[in-house]
C-alpha cells in the first residue's frame, strides 16, 4: 500500500469477499490502527497506521468471518541486520 | 457530573484511573465496592482486551497457603533480597506477597477459573528462579475479559481512545488530569479525589533487530505515561537503570523462546557450539538474564548467528511444541509458516530484543514510581501499580497492587471529604494548545524521526553496554531532543497521541541514563552492565538509585539504603494513618 508517496508494507490483509464490515477489528486494536467507519455496512476497515502494528493479530482472532490475515514484512521474515549493531557503541573503557 | 466549559468537557469523579489494564482494573474493584465513582481513561477501545494481556495469559504466580513452608508469604518474603539481588522495597513487596491469597479468590469470584479442567485441581509448577511451585498454570484467555466485564457491570465509566497527558497537582497533591481523545479531538478535564497511574511499562525505547519500532517483545502502546507525567509533578521514581530484554526469533520480537527452551531445545553458535554450557551449569535451563547474557557474549565474540535447534528432540515433545507455539504469540505460527521454517527440520535463527524499562527479569523490583505500602507515591492522592510502579511482579503483581492502590484511594478519599481544588484553565490552556500545535505547524521534526533518534541514542549509548562516558553522551542528546519537543509534528489526532508518547519515551530515556550513570556498579546481568564497572559492589550501591524532577526540569538523583522502605523519602506524611 502507498501512504504520502511512499510504499508501505501493509501487516493486515483483508479479503473484501470476507468481511462482513462489523467494526470489531476497529474496536479490538490495541494500537488504533485500524479504522472502520462505524453504522455503514458498505465501507471496509481501513488500515490507517500500517507502520505502527504490534502483530498481535487479536483483529485476525476476533474476525467473525476470518477475513483477516496477518502478514508479516520482509525485514522481519529474512532479517539481514548485524545483531552486534544493537549492542552499544563502546570505543574506550570510557572513565 | 459532566459539563461543557469552552471546549472543555469537565468531569468531577472519586477517582480517576488513567490505564485501563489488569492493575487499573483492579484498581477500580474496591472502589466500586465502595460505592464510589470511578473514571478510566483507557488509549485502547475495550476495556475487557485492554493492556498488555488483552490477548489472554497462561500463567498467575501466587501463594496459596496450602500447607508447605513454600507456599507461605514469609517463605517468600525471606527470599526477596535473593530474588531481586538485594534491590528491593520489602515492606511494599512484603504486603503485595501477603494479599496474594485473597486477591487470587477475588478475581476467581469474577469468574476466572485457575484450576486445570482435566483434574479440577490447580497445575502449580516452579519458574523463572522462584523458591517454590508459585505459578499456577491455566488457561488464562478470557482472564482480563473476565475482570473487565466484571468493572464495567460495576459502573465505571471508561474514556477509551483517550490519552491522558498531565496530572493535575497542587501543593504535592494530585487531584485529576487532562486528556484528550485521539478518535474524536475531545479534550476533557477530570478533577478527582484521588488518581492511581496504571500504564504500565516503557518501550519504544531501543533498537531490535527488524528495526520496526513497534515490533517489540513487550506492548509497544505503553511508553511510559505514568512515569513521565509523576515525574513532571514531582513524583520519585526508583529502579529506573534496569532494563530488560529477551530472545527473539530473529526478526520478529515475539514471546516464545523460553517455552521451547524449557522443553529441551538447544543454542548453537555459528560453529555449532552448544555453548550454554560454557557459561552456566544448568546450559540452556539457566535464568533469563543469564541465556540473554550468554546470547549478547557470543555475538560479541564473533560467534554469531545464534541458533535455536529442536531437531533432536523426540516427536512428541515436537508435537507439544508447535501446538502451544501461539499461547505466548497469537500470530507466531503464521511468522514461522511465511518465513517457511519448521522446528521439525530447521534451525531458528536468534536475536537478542530491544530494552523495554519494566521490571529487569526480576520479580518484585519495578522500575517506576516509588510506591508506599498502600500504593500511594511521593504526592499525596497520585497511586501507582503494576510495570509502571517500584513493586511489579507480572500479572498478579498488577492485580494485587492495583487492588492494594484502589483500596488506599478509597481511605484517602473517605478522609478529605471532598474538596477539590479548582482547575488552573491558563494552564489547562496550554497544555491543550501545545498538543494542538503538533498538528498545525508545517514545519518542524515529525515524531517518527524524533523517537528513532531516542531509540538510537539509547541503543548506542544507554543501553546494553553503559560507561559513564557513554551515559555522559546519551545525556546530552537526549537533553538536546528535549528542546526539539516544540518543534515535533504529527498529521493528525491520532499523530498527537504519539507525539505525546515520544516525549513520555524521552523523558523516560533520561530518568534512565541520569539513574544508571549513578550506579557505578554492575548488577543483574545485563539488566545493568556497566563496562568501567563491572563487577556488583554491595558495599557502596545496595541502594536505591531515586530521581525526581530537579532544576530545569532535568532529572536528579538521590541514593537510598535498600534496606528502607522507599517511602522513608519521601517529603510527604502517609495518607493514611
Amino acid at each position: 500500500m502507498e501512504i504520502a508517496g511512499r510504499t508501505v508494507h501493509n501487516p493486515i490483509v483483508i479479503d473484501e469477499a470476507r468481511c462482513v464490515r462489523c467494526n470489531l477489528c476497529d474496536w479490538i486494536c490495541p494500537g488504533d490502527i485500524i479504522y472502520k467507519e462505524e453504522d455503514n455496512k458498505l465501507t471496509l476497515p481501513v488500515i490507517q497506521y500500517p507502520d505502527e502494528c504490534w502483530y498481535c493479530g487479536l483483529c485476525e482472532s476476533i474476525c467473525p468471518t476470518d477475513a483477516i490475515s496477518v502478514t508479516f514484512p520482509e525485514q522481519m521474515l529474512h532479517n539481514r541486520s548485524n545483531v552486534v549493531n544493537l549492542l552499544g557503541k563502546i570505543a574506550d573503557s570510557g572513565r | 457530573m459532566n459539563t461543557v466549559k469552552g471546549e472543555w468537557t469537565r468531569i468531577d469523579t472519586d477517582l480517576l484511573i488513567i490505564g485501563g489494564g489488569v492493575a487499573g482494573s483492579m484498581a477500580a474493584v474496591p472502589a466500586l465496592e465502595a460505592g464510589l465513582e470511578v473514571v478510566i481513561c483507557e488509549k485502547g477501545r475495550v476495556l475487557d482486551n485492554c493492556g498488555s494481556v488483552g490477548c489472554g495469559v497462561d500463567h498467575y504466580l501466587t501463594i496459596m497457603d496450602t500447607g508447605p513452608e513454600w507456599d507461605t508469604p514469609e517463605f517468600l518474603i525471606k527470599h526477596l533480597p535473593d530474588l531481586t539481588d538485594g534491590i528491593v522495597d520489602i515492606e511494599v513487596a512484603g504486603r503485595v506477597i501477603r494479599e496474594m491469597p485473597r486477591i487470587l479468590r477475588k478475581i476467581e469470584s469474577m469468574g476466572v477459573d485457575f484450576t486445570d479442567p482435566r483434574t479440577g485441581t490447580y497445575e502449580r509448577v516452579r519458574s523463572f528462579g522462584l523458591p517454590g511451585l508459585y505459578h499456577v498454570h491455566f488457561e488464562g484467555t478470557d482472564f482480563k475479559r473476565r475482570i473487565g466485564k466484571h468493572v464495567r457491570s460495576g459502573r465505571a465509566t471508561v474514556l477509551t481512545r483517550t490519552m491522558a497527558v498531565q496530572v493535575l497537582a497542587e501543593d504535592n497533591k494530585a487531584y485529576g488530569a487532562l486528556a484528550f481523545n485521539f478518535r474524536t479531538g475531545e479534550w476533557v478535564a477530570i478533577r478527582a479525589k484521588s488518581v492511581v497511574l496504571t500504564t504500565g511499562d516503557v518501550n519504544r525505547i531501543s533498537q531490535n533487530a527488524s528495526g520496526l519500532a513497534f515490533d517489540s517483545w513487550h506492548f509497544p502502546y505503553n511508553t511510559g505515561d505514568a512515569q513521565a507525567m509523576g515525574f513532571r509533578v514531582g513524583a520519585s521514581l526508583a529502579n529506573m537503570e534496569f532494563v530488560e530484554m529477551t530472545l527473539t526469533p530473529k526478526g520478529f520480537s515475539a514471546q516464545g523462546l523460553n517455552a521451547l527452551v524449557s522443553m529441551g531445545a538447544y543454542f548453537l553458535n555459528k560453529s555449532g557450539e552448544r555453548f550454554m554450557f560454557r557459561y552456566d551449569t544448568k546450559g540452556e535451563n539457566a535464568r533469563r538474564a543469564i541465556l540473554a547474557d550468554a546470547v549478547v557474549n557470543e555475538y560479541l565474540l564473533g560467534n554469531g548467528p545464534i541458533y535455536l535447534d529442536c531437531r533432536h528432540l523426540p516427536k512428541e515433545t515436537l508435537d507439544a511444541m508447535e501446538a502451544t507455539l501461539q499461547v505466548d504469540r497469537y500470530t507466531l505460527p503464521a511468522f514461522y509458516r511465511q518465513k517457511g521454517v519448521n522446528l521439525r527440520e530447521d534451525m531458528i535463527e536468534i536475536s537478542v530484543s530491544e530494552l523495554s524499562i519494566r521490571r529487569s527479569g526480576v520479580y518484585f523490583r519495578g522500575s517506576g514510581l516509588a510506591v508506599d505500602v498502600n500504593g500511594e507515591t511521593s504526592v499525596e492522592g497520585l497511586f501507582a501499580a503494576g510495570d509502571c510502579a517500584t513493586v511489579s511482579g507480572g500479572i498478579s503483581g498488577a492485580a494485587v497492587l492495583g487492588h492494594i492502590a484502589g483500596e488506599g484511594a478509597v481511605e484517602r478519599i473517605r478522609r478529605i471529604n471532598g474538596a477539590r481544588p479548582e482547575i488552573d484553565w491558563d494552564d489547562a490552556e496550554t497544555t491543550r494548545e501545545r498538543g494542538r500545535s503538533f498538528t498545525r505547524r508545517d514545519n518542524g521534526l515529525p515524531w517518527q524521526q524524533f523517537e528513532q533518534r531516542t531509540r538510537q541514542c539509547v541503543t548506542d549509548y544507554a543501553g546494553v553496554r553503559r560507561t559513564r562516558h557513554s551515559l555522559l553522551h546519551a545525556l546530552d542528546t537526549l537533553h538536546a531532543l528535549a528542546k526539539q519537543e516544540d518543534h515535533l509534528i504529527a498529521d493528525d489526532l491520532h499523530g498527537m497521541m504519539r507525539v505525546h508518547e515520544s516525549r513520555n519515551i524521552r523523558l523516560n530515556a533520561e530518568i534512565m541514563s541520569t539513574a544508571a550513570l549513578a550506579r557505578e556498579e554492575s548488577r543483574t546481568g545485563s539488566a545493568h552492565r556497566r563496562i568501567d564497572f563491572p563487577q556488583a559492589n554491595d558495599e557502596k550501591f545496595r541502594k536505591f538509585i531515586v530521581v525526581d524532577k530537579g532544576e530545569g526540569g532535568k532529572a536528579r538523583v538521590r541514593y537510598l539504603d535498600s534496606g528502607l522502605p522507599l517511602s522513608a523519602g519521601f517529603a510527604r506524611v502517609s495518607s493514611l494513618s
